[in-house]
C-alpha cells in the first residue's frame, strides 16, 4: 500500500487525518520508539498503532506495556492487540512461594494457534516482523475482565448467589474446561488471574488472554494453572475474597486456620462458615486450597469432576 | 537370586542419605545389582529457544551428573559393595514429562526390584505449585517395593 492508501484508510477509519509524515515499521525490536500514530507493516498487513496497552489490574495503578500495542487492522478495521517481543525474567510471588518467570512469545504463538478455535481463549495469528521478531497479532475481545465484572455487581452476597451467580458459574466452569483442554494439548496458562478471563460482551463467553508466561516447572507442570483456578473460583464464589479480618467483623464467623487459604495467610478459603447455604460440594472443592488440605488436585479432569457435582447441586438447590 | 535396585541419584544431601541407606542395608547381600540413575530435566525451548544451547547445556550437566554418579559409586563401595555391581545412567527428561515419569519408565525397562528415591521435605505449598517426585513414584509404581528416604 503507497503512503497516500495509507492516509486515505487512516482518515476513513478514524475520520482524522494522520498528523505529520506517516512512519512505518516493519521491524519492531525498539517498541519504545513505538507509539501512537505509527504504522506497522507486518506479513503485508498494515496496522495503525493507537497508543500502548496498560495492564488494567484492579483500575488502578494501571502500567503502560510499551511492549503491547493498541491497533486499528488498516484493511478490514478491525481492533486488534500487538503484542511484540520482549523478554524478560523475573520472580512472580504465588502467596508467599516466590518463582522464576519467563515472557516466552514463542509459547503465547504457539498456543494462539493451538486454541485458535476454542471458544475459551482470545484469538490471533503470530507472524515475524522484519527482524524475526515473533509478533503475536491478537483480536480485541470487548467486554469486561472477570475481577471488573463481580466487582461492579451491586448486592449482597446472598442475593448474588441465588441469582447471579449460576450462570457465572456455569461460564467458569466452561472457561476451566478450556484450560483443561489447553493441559492436553501439552500446554500450562501460566498466568491464570481473575483479570486475565474477559467476558466477550459479543457472545457471553468467558476467555483467557494473556498466556506468554512460563516456568521451569518440577514434577507438576499444572500446578500454577490449578493455583490460579483455586483463586478465580473462591473469587468468584465469596463475590470477591474474604480476609480473616473482614469476615470476622462483618459475619462474626469463628475462624480457625484450617478455614484460611494455604498460599495466603488472611484469605479465607471455607466459605460455608460466611455464606453457610453454599453447597457442600463447593466447599469440597475450595478446602483443596486450603491451609490444611490432604489432597490437592494434581489435573484439571480431577477440579472438573468435582466442579460437575457443584453445577448439579447448584441446580438443584434453585 | 539378584536382587535390583534403582537409585534416583542427584546432587542433594536426600540423596545422598538415600544413597547411604542402601549402602547400609544391602552390602551384606551379594546378588545385589544396583543401577545409579539420575534425570536431567532438559530447557524448555521457550526459555532457552537456541537449539545448539540447549545441547550445551544438557552435556554440561550431563559430564556433571556422571562424575556425581562415580562420586557416589564409591561412596556405596565404602559401604562393601562391589563396583561391578553397579552402573551409571544419565537420561534427559523432554519438556513435558516429568522426573518420576522418567524413573517409572526406567523401573519398567528394566525390572528393578526396588526404587529408592530420597525425599526433599517440601512445604505443603511447594508441592501444590511444583509436585512431588517421591509422592508420585509411591503413588504410581507398580510390582516393586519403593524405598522412601528423609
Amino acid at each position: 500500500m503507497k503512503e497516500s492508501d495509507l492516509e486515505e484508510r487512516i482518515r476513513t477509519l478514524t475520520r482524522s487525518a494522520p498528523k505529520g509524515k506517516l512512519r512505518v515499521f516493519r521491524d519492531t525490536s525498539q517498541f519504545m520508539n513505538i507509539s501512537a500514530g505509527h504504522v506497522l507493516q507486518l506479513s503485508d498487513r498494515f496496522y495503525l498503532v493507537r497508543g500502548d496497552e496498560v495492564e488494567g489490574r484492579f483500575g488502578i495503578d494501571e502500567q503502560p506495556k510499551f511492549w503491547v500495542k493498541k491497533a486499528l487492522d488498516l484493511q478490514d478495521g478491525s481492533s486488534k492487540i500487538v503484542k511484540l517481543v520482549f523478554y524478560e525474567s523475573f520472580t512472580m510471588h504465588l502467596g508467599d512461594l516466590a518463582v522464576e518467570c519467563f515472557r516466552s512469545p514463542r509459547k503465547e504463538g504457539r498456543i494462539l494457534e493451538k486454541v485458535r478455535r476454542d471458544p475459551s481463549f482470545m484469538h490471533g495469528i503470530t507472524v515475524e516482523d522484519d527482524a524475526g521478531n515473533t509478533v503475536r497479532i491478537v483480536d480485541k475481545i470487548l467486554g469486561p475482565c472477570l475481577y471488573n465484572f463481580i466487582h461492579r455487581l451491586d448486592m449482597d452476597h446472598r442475593t448474588y448467589f441465588f441469582t447471579r451467580f449460576p450462570p457465572i458459574f456455569d461460564r467458569l466452569v466452561e472457561a476451566a474446561e478450556g484450560i483443561g483442554r489447553l493441559h492436553d494439548a501439552g500446554e500450562v496458562h501460566g498466568d491464570i488471574r481473575n483479570d486475565h478471563l474477559l467476558i466477550d460482551r459479543e457472545h457471553g463467553d468467558y476467555r483467557w488472554i494473556d498466556f506468554d508466561y512460563t516456568y521451569e516447572w518440577a514434577e507438576n507442570r499444572f500446578g500454577v494453572d490449578l493455583f490460579g483456578l483455586g483463586n478465580v473460583l473462591l473469587f468468584v464464589m465469596g463475590k470477591g475474597f474474604h480476609t480473616l479480618k473482614d469476615a470476622t467483623l462483618s459475619s462474626g464467623a469463628s475462624l480457625v486456620p484450617a478455614d484460611m487459604s494455604l498460599f495466603f495467610q488472611h484469605r479465607v478459603i471455607n466459605l460455608r462458615k460466611l455464606f453457610p447455604y453454599i453447597p457442600q460440594s463447593f466447599q469440597w472443592v475450595l478446602m483443596h486450597f486450603g491451609r490444611e488440605a490432604e489432597l490437592f488436585y494434581e489435573n484439571t479432569g480431577e477440579l472438573l469432576a468435582d466442579l460437575e457435582t457443584c453445577r448439579s447441586d447448584l441446580a438443584y438447590l434453585l | 537370586m539378584d536382587h535390583s535396585i534403582l537409585i534416583a541419584a542427584d546432587p542433594s544431601e536426600n540423596a545422598l542419605r538415600a544413597v547411604d541407606y542402601v549402602g547400609r542395608v544391602m552390602h551384606c547381600h551379594s546378588n545385589v545389582r544396583i543401577t545409579l540413575l539420575n534425570v536431567i530435566k532438559g530447557p524448555s525451548p521457550d526459555i532457552l529457544p537456541d537449539e545448539d544451547e540447549r545441547e550445551v547445556y544438557v552435556q554440561r550437566k550431563r559430564s556433571e551428573m556422571l562424575a556425581m554418579l562415580e562420586e557416589i559409586s564409591r561412596r556405596l563401595t565404602a559401604f562393601g559393595i562391589e563396583g561391578t555391581k553397579m552402573c551409571f545412567k544419565t537420561e534427559v527428561c523432554s519438556e513435558n514429562a516429568s522426573i518420576a515419569q522418567r524413573i517409572l519408565q526406567e523401573h519398567q525397562e528394566g525390572e528393578y526390584d526396588t526404587i529408592v528415591v530420597g525425599r526433599r521435605g517440601m512445604s505443603k505449598k511447594e508441592e501444590f505449585l511444583f509436585g512431588s517426585v517421591s509422592s508420585k513414584v509411591v503413588r504410581e509404581a507398580r510390582n516393586c517395593t519403593v524405598w522412601v528416604v528423609e
